[in-house]
């Protein structure tokens, strides 16, 4: 009741911001008397002179002691003085003790180099990987997009199917779009005096991109409409990363440049700011796409602008609209049908939305492994603890309380923190190039920047991980009794509370490590399914050339095709060399409708169609499985030409006849006598079921396309990747105009194709490895300490009797339970868990028996190896020298 | 931490804190230190910068304090050491000497002019 007057009392009567600007100054040991005495005097001063007086008066008073008090704080700080007057009172100052804290945990972390190593490095692992994972996902999962419309565009779906003459004809009837633009990929090449041609990676779109994106230019401005129509000025927009390399630093010179791009010359009438990217980091260029509008070939990905007040989450109303207009104009059929199911898709969706997932699950991995590390030096803390029961009970007993005590363990902890951040920070360092690359993210990966702030979020984990580290040394101080321990320090007992804690660490350890080991056991068998698929190409040795024609016509590109393909014929070490349009596994690309005379129920069917040199299918160890391959023969235009089908066209449409022989049309406006059947290949993703495909010789159908796919098998045996670069210089010889786009091999090719899981699995795999043994470490220790604890114990059974072996045994058990335990926690999590990996999973179940079967059984025998160490030296114990030594 | 008293030459707060202790004798709390030297002076004075002082001062062994009162929050009572003793003597001697011929009468005069 009196505490409540008074502070009613002193509320009501002195000012409140100064007092509160006084108590937060004044010494807490001097706190009470300067406050009653000001109180007291302005008390005074408002019965004389009037409350307006005292509060002015109040209110200098507190100010103009700001100063001074913070100096005085100060003083006190530094030089640890404390009057002996406030010897017995609260407060006092904080360095000094913490100071002393830091220096004892010094002393105490150098007398116990193991204890002091293992933890900063269990720690530094831990906070570094967390650091290197976050800095390379920072692009994907944090920063914003770099446009001023990215909350209000949305990518259109049937993404890469649109062609220009569905486009110029909505161009003006996308409702609900404030504008839409057209974009398909435009990689250029760059040709500089006599140097070779260079590859500058970008892409090609209408004039609304930028507008739609809300992208202003750095300098000069960016394509606009009327750009994109034919006979326009040829202009082309430049990152500004290209503009700095080709301007040597000078930006802005740029402006006007004239630049040789696919040999035609295009005007630079922009440079983009530093950051822009669409539609990834690798795009260093963006020319206008001319918009024909009696071009039927699809290519085109759309993106559009909500317009003022529609919501692009929320546009199914207009889409139908849009549906509606396009279903009027165009006959659409099968699965190219885009009036079914259209969406849009909000622009950070479409494009980081794949990748999050991964990046999530990497993270979400190495979170817990940072936790299993935090767990392990709790452990071996509280190891410490024990061991130091004894002086703790002789400091306690002299006066020190278990805040004093708490005080110490928690510098304690943070001086391993700091020192696992500054290592961590350097594996950060060391490894993010590594990580950059390791993460699916693409170019994503390659644009991330180590900075500082890696540093820094490797300081906030440690300092984190530290807290949570000296929470469980923290509890046992709190619950553990004192006298107890200088009983059981002279007497040499047995301690029984704390290990149950220790014991509930190690298992929850365990199950943090079976959450790792089964995520990762999951992508280790999907991606095993993956590579399972059978491609129906021979992958092994065959080396790949992607190459940009010139401006050639469709006949000189072809023509060049072939003289580049009697080049390479003549390498050594080459089987046989063939040019594509395009080759498997590399996205749907091309297809057409169907009709078979004499079949007139057969319509609205379409095909993918691949155009090939004469060796085309051998070469991709492709296998004709009825009639025959192309020859030289073959190659004649004519009103007929011949065509290879697959099995699952002939499944479909010759079943129970023989093709060979039969007659197609359809596409090209000639007749096409089936020569033979090929074996169903992946000609578009991996997992696709096999698509209805035909084959044409290259020179009897156009090649309709600016590119060639050009691949060279070699001898077996021989690593395909050592021919690319002589192959490379073949391709220059024979066609000058052609510029090399990409040089791999189909095995890499493969490799992708299997996509995000291969790449995470290999990641995963890695980190779960580090949880293994960070898991065996910490098994080891609880049991180590168990069977150390329990010394005497064993030594009085062992002379009662017991055999060493039974010593072993029982220690042993011990330590797989603990393991069994944890591994059946960590099963339930992950049954939770696992849904994050869904997407990435191909083939097998998230709940999938095996993986967890394998995980768990590597984590058993894991445990029990780490125990067998410990259980071994307790089964050798000669209980003469124990019983002796106590 | 127990520091050796520290003999270097007073600051004018200072001084007008130590003597303050010295008239109040008995009385010398924070506030009753800073009342005096306000009474003195003229001019008032921020009570952190006379407990800043005296802390200070006290650090140096020119004062020494201790606790005293019942009822209520306990009040550090100052009083000068012999160090402290010294210094005040030290100081006027000092001033005396700085002072030697010349005319206060003088001085008022100048200040006049």
């Amino acid at each position: 009741m009196e505490f409540l007057f008074r502070v009613f009392y002193f509320v009501e009567m002195t000012p409140i911001l100064p007092t509160i600007l006084l108590k937060a100054l004044v010494p807490r040991a001097e706190r009470d008397e300067i406050l009653a005495d000001l109180t007291a005097e302005y008390a005074a001063r408002a019965a004389a002179d009037g409350r307006a007086a005292a509060k002015k008066w109040f209110w200098r008073q507190a100010l103009r002691s700001a100063l001074p008090l913070l100096g005085w704080s100060g003083r006190r700080e530094v030089t640890g003085y404390i009057p002996p007057a406030n010897a017995y009172r609260p407060g006092g100052p904080m360095l000094p003790i913490f100071l002393s804290d830091a220096r004892y945990a010094l002393r105490r972390l150098r007398y116990r180099p193991a204890y002091a190593i293992l933890s900063v490095l269990t720690l530094a692992l831990g906070v570094g990987g967390t650091a290197a994972i976050f800095g390379t996902a920072r692009p994907v999962l944090l920063d914003a997009l770099p446009y001023a419309n990215a909350d209000r565009a949305g990518m259109f779906w049937m993404d890469g199917a649109w062609n220009e003459e569905e486009f110029s004809y909505l161009r003006d009837k996308f409702d609900g779009f404030a504008r839409v633009a057209g974009w398909r990929p435009g990689d250029v090449t760059l040709k500089q005096g006599d140097a070779p041609l260079r590859l500058i990676p970008g892409i090609a779109a209408t004039g609304e991109l930028f507008d739609v994106l809300g992208a202003p230019a750095f300098v000069g401005r960016t394509l606009q409409v009327g750009d994109d129509l034919i006979g326009a000025p040829p202009v082309a927009v430049v990152s500004y990363g290209l503009a700095a390399e080709l301007g040597g630093g000078n930006v802005p010179s740029m402006l006007g440049k004239r630049l040789t791009l696919n040999g035609m010359e295009r005007t630079v009438v922009g440079v983009m700011p530093k950051g822009f990217w669409f539609p990834t980091p690798a795009a260093r260029i963006w020319t206008p796409q001319e918009i024909h509008p009696d071009r039927r070939n699809g290519y085109l990905t759309l993106v559009g602008l909500a317009k003022p007040g529609a919501d692009i989450r929320h546009m199914g109303p207009y889409l139908a609209r849009i549906v509606q207009t396009m279903a009027a104009r165009f006959h659409y059929a099968g699965q190219w049908d885009k009036t079914r199911n259209p969406t849009v898709t909000p622009l950070r969706e479409n494009l980081l939305g794949s990748m999050r997932p991964a990046v999530l699950a990497t993270l979400a991995a190495m979170a817990l492994i940072l936790l299993i590390a935090c767990v392990n030096v709790a452990t071996l803390m509280l190891g410490q603890i024990e061991g130091r029961s004894s002086e703790m009970a002789v400091r306690t007993a002299l006066g020190a309380t278990r805040t004093r005590l708490t005080q110490q363990l928690i510098v304690e902890a943070l001086l391993l923190g700091i020192s696992a951040a500054i290592v961590g920070g350097g594996l950060a360092a060391a490894g993010f190039g590594l990580l950059a690359h390791a993460l699916p993210i693409g170019a994503w990966g390659e644009s991330a920047q180590f900075d500082w702030t890696l540093f820094a979020v490797a300081l906030v984990a440690a300092i984190g991980a530290s807290l949570l580290i000296v929470l469980a040394p923290t509890v046992v101080l709190w619950r553990g009794d004192v006298h107890g321990a200088i009983s059981r320090a002279r007497t040499g007992g047995i301690v029984g509370r704390g290990s149950r804690l220790e014991h509930g660490m190690v298992v929850t350890e365990v199950a943090l490590a079976m959450l790792i080991a089964s995520g990762s056991g999951l992508l280790v068998r999907s991606v095993m399914n993956l590579y399972a698929v059978n491609p129906g190409v021979d992958t092994g040795s065959v080396a790949v050339i992607d190459a940009l024609a010139g401006n050639g016509t469709p006949v000189e590109t072809r023509q060049s095709v072939e003289a580049i393909v009697a080049e390479l014929s003549q390498l050594p070490g080459v089987t046989r060399a063939a040019g594509a349009m395009k080759i498997p596994l590399t996205g749907r690309g091309n297809s057409m409708g169907l009709l078979i005379p004499d079949r007139p129920d057969i319509k609205d069917v379409t095909t993918y169609f691949r155009v090939g040199t004469v060796d085309y299918l051998p070469t991709m160890g492709v296998r004709i499985t009825t009639g025959r391959n192309f020859m030289t023969a073959d190659k004649v235009q004519g009103p007929e030409v011949a065509v290879i089908i697959n099995e699952a066209m002939a499944r479909r449409f010759f079943a129970k006849q023989d093709p060979i022989g039969k007659l197609l049309e359809g596409g090209w406006g000639v007749k096409e006598r089936i020569i033979g059947v090929a074996q169903d290949v992946a000609e578009g993703q991996l997992t696709d079921a096999p698509s209805l495909t035909r084959y044409y010789l290259a020179g009897t159908v156009p090649w309709i396309v600016p590119s060639a796919t050009l691949v060279v098998r070699t001898n077996a045996g021989r690593d395909p990747a050592a021919i690319l670069e002589s192959a490379r210089k073949a391709l220059q010889r024979a066609a000058p105009s052609f510029a090399v786009s990409r040089t791999t091999t189909m095995a890499r090719i493969l490799d992708d194709a299997v996509g995000p899981a291969r790449q995470i699995m290999a990641l995963l795999s890695l980190l779960a490895g580090l949880a293994l043994v960070l898991g065996a470490i910490g098994i080891y220790g609880v049991i180590a300490h168990f069977a150390s604890r329990r010394k005497r114990d064993w030594a009085i059974r062992v002379a009662l009797g017991l055999s060493g072996g039974q010593v072993v045994a029982q220690v042993m058990k011990q330590g797989v339970l603990l393991a069994a335990l944890g591994i059946l926690f960590g099963i339930a999590g992950t049954l939770v868990l696992s849904r994050l990996l869904t997407t990435l999973l191909y083939g097998v179940s998230a709940v999938d028996p095996i993986a967890f079967a394998a995980a768990s059984l590597v984590l058993l025998a894991i445990g029990a190896g780490a125990a067998f160490v410990p259980a071994r030296r307790a089964g050798m114990t000669d209980p003469a020298l124990v019983l002796r030594e106590q | 931490m127990k520091l050796p008293p520290d003999l270097s030459p007073l600051g004018v707060l200072e001084e007008q804190v130590l003597v303050a202790v010295l008239r109040t004798r008995g009385e010398a709390y924070g506030m009753n230190v800073r009342r005096e030297i306000e009474n003195v002076t003229g001019r008032e004075l921020a009570i952190g910068a006379v407990y800043a002082t005296l802390d200070r001062l006290e650090a140096k062994g020119l004062v020494r304090s201790k606790r005293v009162g019942a009822e209520g929050p306990t009040r550090r009572l100052f009083e000068l050491t012999a160090s402290g003793a010294r210094a005040l003597t030290e100081t006027n001697t000092m001033r005396e000497k700085l002072w030697e011929g010349i005319s206060v009468r003088v001085l008022t005069a100048l200040g006049r002019a």
